[in-house]
C-alpha cells in the first residue's frame, strides 16, 4: 500500500510537471510528519527531470531512428554493360520499433536503402526545406 | 536489300533500341517496312532479331564502332552497310549506354520521401510536453513492390542526418 501511494504521488508530480518544492509540499495531507514530508519532497525534486526524460523516451511513437551509417560505392559493370563508373550511395538506418509495444526487448531492424545521385540531391532539397521550416517555427 | 532500304531499317532498329518501351511502334514500323518493300514479315523478323543481337552484345562487351563494323562484315553484310550501321552505333551508343546503366540492379531503391513535423502536446504520462518531432515516410522499391517505411527523428537526430547526407553528396560528387 505504501509503495502504491508513493508511486501515485511521483506519477502525479511528473504528470503535472511540478518543479517547485511548495507545489509538492501542498500535496501532502495536513497532519503529515514534517521531516518526512521535506525528505520526500527533496528526493522527488532530485529525480524529477530524470523521470520526465524517461517518460518522454518511452511514450508511444512511430518507429524511431536509432542509428545511421552510409557508404559510397562505384558500380563498374553489370550484366547489360561491360564498363561504367557510376557512384551510388548505400544508407543503413537502424530503426527501433515502438518502445511501448516491445517492453524490455526493443526490436531493432536495419534497413538498407540505395540512393542514386539524383535521388540524394532531391532528398537534400527536401531536408533543406525541413530545416528552413524548422527555423521559421523556432523564430516565431 | 538496297542501301536505302537498309538505312530505313537501321533507323527503325535504333529508334527501338533507344526507346525500348515502344514495342508496339517498332512492330508497326517493321510491318510497314515489309509491305513497302514487298518482303514477308516472318523472315524479316528473324533477320531483325539477329541484327539486334549485335548492338546488345556490343554494349555488354564495350565494343568500339570499328569492332561492330568488323562483326557485321564477318556476318556477311556488305562493307558499305556495315560502315553505315557502325556509324549509327557510334552516334547512338551514349544513349544506349545510359539506358543500360539505368537498368542496373539497385537494392531497395529509395523512390520518394514525405515528411511532417509537429509538436507533442501531451501524453498519458506527462500533461504538457511541447517537444518537436519529425516524421519521415520513405517509399522504397523492394524487388517489384513498393514499401512504406515510417521513421521518427528527434531534432538533434535530424540535424546530424542532414549533416551526414551533405557529406555523402560531397563524396558522390568527387567521384562523378
Amino acid at each position: 500500500q505504501l509503495v502504491f501511494a508513493l508511486h501515485n504521488l511521483t506519477r502525479h508530480v511528473v504528470y503535472r510537471g511540478l518543479t517547485r518544492a511548495e507545489d509538492i509540499l501542498c500535496l501532502f495531507p495536513e497532519n503529515f510528519h514534517q521531516n518526512l514530508k521535506n525528505l520526500l519532497t527533496k528526493i522527488i525534486l532530485e529525480n524529477i527531470s530524470a523521470w520526465r526524460n524517461e517518460a518522454q523516451a518511452s511514450q508511444i511513437s512511430l518507429p524511431r531512428l536509432v542509428d545511421m551509417d552510409w557508404r559510397v560505392d562505384i558500380k563498374t559493370s553489370s550484366d547489360s554493360i561491360a564498363r561504367m563508373a557510376v557512384p551510388t550511395c548505400l544508407l543503413q538506418l537502424k530503426i527501433q520499433e515502438d518502445a511501448a509495444l516491445c517492453g524490455n526487448n526493443p526490436v531493432v531492424s536495419a534497413l538498407t536503402v540505395e540512393l542514386s545521385k539524383e535521388t540524394l540531391d532531391t532528398m537534400l532539397e527536401g531536408l533543406g526545406r525541413i530545416r528552413d521550416q524548422l527555423s521559421a517555427v523556432a523564430n516565431k | 536489300v538496297s542501301s536505302q532500304q537498309f538505312s530505313a531499317l537501321t533507323e527503325v532498329l535504333f529508334r527501338f533500341l533507344t526507346e525500348p518501351k515502344e514495342v508496339e511502334r517498332f512492330l508497326t514500323q517493321l510491318s510497314d517496312f515489309a509491305t513497302m518493300n514487298k518482303i514477308s514479315l516472318g523472315p524479316l523478323k528473324n533477320i531483325v532479331k539477329s541484327i539486334l543481337l549485335v548492338p546488345n552484345g556490343a554494349l555488354k562487351r564495350n565494343l568500339s564502332s570499328e569492332q561492330v563494323r568488323a562483326d557485321f562484315i564477318a556476318l556477311g553484310l556488305s562493307e558499305e552497310k556495315a560502315s553505315y550501321f557502325a556509324e549509327q552505333w557510334k552516334v547512338n551508343s551514349p544513349t544506349l549506354a545510359r539506358l543500360a546503366v539505368g537498368q542496373t540492379l539497385m537494392i531497395n531503391q529509395l523512390i520518394d520521401m514525405e515528411w511532417k513535423f509537429g509538436v507533442t502536446a501531451g501524453s498519458s504520462e506527462l500533461e504538457k510536453v511541447g517537444s518537436i518531432f519529425l516524421q519521415l515516410k520513405l517509399v522504397i522499391k523492394k524487388g517489384s513492390q513498393l514499401e512504406n517505411v515510417y521513421v521518427e527523428l528527434t531534432l538533434p537526430q535530424f540535424y546530424s542526418f542532414l549533416h551526414e547526407m551533405e557529406r555523402v553528396k560531397t563524396s558522390l560528387e568527387s567521384f562523378s
